[in-house]
């Protein structure tokens, strides 16, 4: 039949069809998995990954907590007692300054998420709704940029944003400002660094809310329709409210990395646009304090985590035996 | 109706394609100033010349770290994807709390920032009184990537039909030979995405390797970012960047065909 005059009967048939088609196979893989695929021993496979992790993640994250708290020290010779004077600097004390920087931090990274979220629900909203047989290659047209070196990003950036760079010389040769008077603020400034972290992230933010759109049942806003209610107030409120669960994935998925950035700011942010990651970085690398870093850096950790489990409903992957099956 | 009218779907079409050109923009930009002669990267174009290709690749410490960062990748993807094949199998074993605890556990590094894990393994590295090499920045990798590994993987190990497995097992195959004749042939495809997911996070991968890869032994990524900074050395960098973002796109574009074809052929048959 010519999809063009198929009825919108025989469209609901024909899904009907397809999801009792689904169940079916649902339920014979589950027959298969309770029936014998759990031996005893295979549970014990997973020991060795689960060491790996502690080993290489969890134990390095205890020792900055000791190093946090004075517990131990880089400079050899140095007495170590426990000690939470690193701490009370940093939130209370003199430490402002870093104070500053993570207040910063976290105002750029909002600023980033949200912008990225709103930039991409439109894209995500045209995937799934409007390129409807071409989705998955448009998808991944869309993801192509994510995958190629981030760093190489970050300095195509700046070749762009430049004082002698891409635009400048664009607006010299076209004679829109004089030769030789870049635009001030178009590197090295907030809006360099917001820009380069809005580019990377935003194709990572169209993704969980394509798959929220494309996985949402596409009765529910038909019958909205039928019952009256304009496109908008569809949209408004059917669809919205429904994908809220990948906008909110999407946040966060931005939200998480930006908080510990440290790349785009050293290759195209000033000194005043450095982030809570490059301080953490400057007390490991070239004023070494690895006492002090170790509290910046267990803070970071501790946000990360904290915003991690405040969504981590929203994060849900779909690892767990109870969870549908995706095809 | 449809949940988009044809005004809408034009100007969803149209924002669309624009983020599309402003996604590769910068792609674009890096690939055309690889072909240019002069030898800093402004407007007007100087010409066309393939001299900096040629010079890049007579630069033996730009393809030091390329070498090394391609060999440090694909160990770090042979142990990752071989750690997510034990995860995957044992997680799959695994129910209740014992499953959830597990899963946190090795899903963990997606949450830690890297510059965190970074340090810190800077300090094990110090703790356990050895220096910084290219091994520390081989387990660190490992440990961002395994994630990656399990996502893939098991997805693709709970779709198999267990029943392929019984059968080898009733007609006599040890536990182990059913896993290598069986299961891991079935798993290829996943096995292949995330090799290439693997190898590619870690081939970029920059924070731990600025910190744990030894000072004459820089990363391809470290060495990028040095030389970002010193003008003599960029259009070098642009030119095996170009060669590298055509790559990865090809690797993409690859993996994805490969993907779907292994996939019509192994549910084609099994279904």
């Amino acid at each position: 039949m010519c999809p063009a005059r198929r009825t919108l009967s025989a469209r609901r048939t024909l899904r009907a069809r397809r999801a009792l088609r689904a169940s079916r196979a649902r339920r014979t893989r589950d027959d298969h998995r309770t029936r014998s695929w759990p031996r005893p021993d295979q549970r014990a496979l997973v020991l060795p990954p689960l060491l790996f992790v502690l080993v290489l993640l969890v134990l390095p994250v205890v020792f900055i907590a000791l190093y946090s708290v004075g517990l131990r020290t880089n400079i050899p010779g140095t007495p170590t007692a426990f000690s939470l004077s690193g701490w009370q600097d940093f939130l209370f004390g003199g430490g402002s300054a870093f104070r500053g920087r993570f207040v910063y931090s976290i105002e750029i990274a909002l600023i980033v998420s949200v912008a990225t979220t709103l930039a991409a629900y439109p894209l995500a909203y045209f995937l799934a709704f409007v390129a409807r047989r071409r989705r998955y290659a448009l998808l991944l047209v869309l993801l192509a940029p994510f995958f190629t070196s981030y760093l190489l990003r970050v300095i195509a950036w700046q070749i762009i944003l430049n004082n002698n760079g891409v635009v400048n010389s664009l607006l010299w040769a076209l004679h829109l400002r004089p030769h030789g008077s870049a635009v001030s603020w178009l590197i090295y400034s907030n809006f360099s660094v917001a820009l380069v972290l809005f580019y990377t992230w935003i194709p990572f933010v169209a993704l969980p809310i394509f798959v929220v759109l494309e996985n949402m049942d596409h009765r529910l806003p038909e019958a909205a329709a039928d019952l009256g209610a304009s496109r908008a107030a569809t949209f408004w409120r059917v669809t919205l409210p429904l994908s809220l669960p990948g906008v909110i994935a999407g946040f966060v998925f931005v939200l998480i990395p930006t908080t510990g950035e440290f790349i785009t700011p050293l290759l195209v942010g000033g000194p005043n646009n450095q982030l809570f990651g490059n301080s953490i970085q400057a007390f490991f690398g070239d004023t070494p304090d690895w006492n002090y870093g170790s509290v910046l850096a267990i803070t970071l950790i501790v946000v990360v985590v904290v915003l991690t489990l405040a969504f981590g409903r929203f994060l849900q992957t779909d690892l767990r035996a109870d969870a549908r099956p995706q095809s | 109706m449809k949940p988009v009218g044809r005004i809408g779907a034009a100007g969803l079409a149209v924002y669309f394609w624009a983020f599309v050109i402003f996604l590769f923009a910068p792609l674009v930009v890096l690939v055309i100033f690889s072909m240019n002669s002069s030898a800093t990267p402004t407007l007007p174009l100087s010409g066309f010349s393939t001299q900096w290709f040629r010079q890049a690749f007579s630069n033996t410490e730009l393809t030091g770290a390329l070498v090394r960062s391609v060999a440090i990748a694909l160990i770090a993807a042979a142990i990752a994807t071989a750690l997510g094949i034990m995860a995957s199998l044992g997680l799959l074993a695994l129910r209740g709390r014992a499953l959830s605890l597990a899963l946190t556990m090795l899903l963990l590094p997606l949450v830690v920032p890297y510059i965190c894990l970074a340090v810190g393994l800077l300090i094990l590295v110090q703790e356990v009184g050895t220096q910084p090499t290219l091994a520390a920045v081989v387990l660190g990798h490992c440990v961002i990537v395994l994630p990656f590994a399990i996502l893939v993987i098991m997805p693709r190990l709970r779709s198999l039909d267990p029943a392929m497995n019984e059968a080898a097992r009733d007609l006599g195959a040890s536990e182990f030979a059913a896993l290598r004749l069986i299961t891991l042939p079935l798993l290829m495809p996943a096995l292949v995405s995330s090799g290439i997911i693997c190898f590619v996070t870690s081939f970029d991968e920059f924070a731990i390797a600025s910190f744990l890869a030894p000072s004459g032994q820089p990363t391809y990524p470290v060495f990028l970012y040095a030389s970002a900074r010193t003008p003599a050395l960029l259009p070098e960098v642009i030119a095996v960047g170009a060669i590298i973002i055509a790559g990865s796109i090809l690797l993409v574009a690859g993996a994805e065909g490969g993907r779907r074809w292994a996939e019509r052929r192994l549910v084609g048959g099994a279904g």
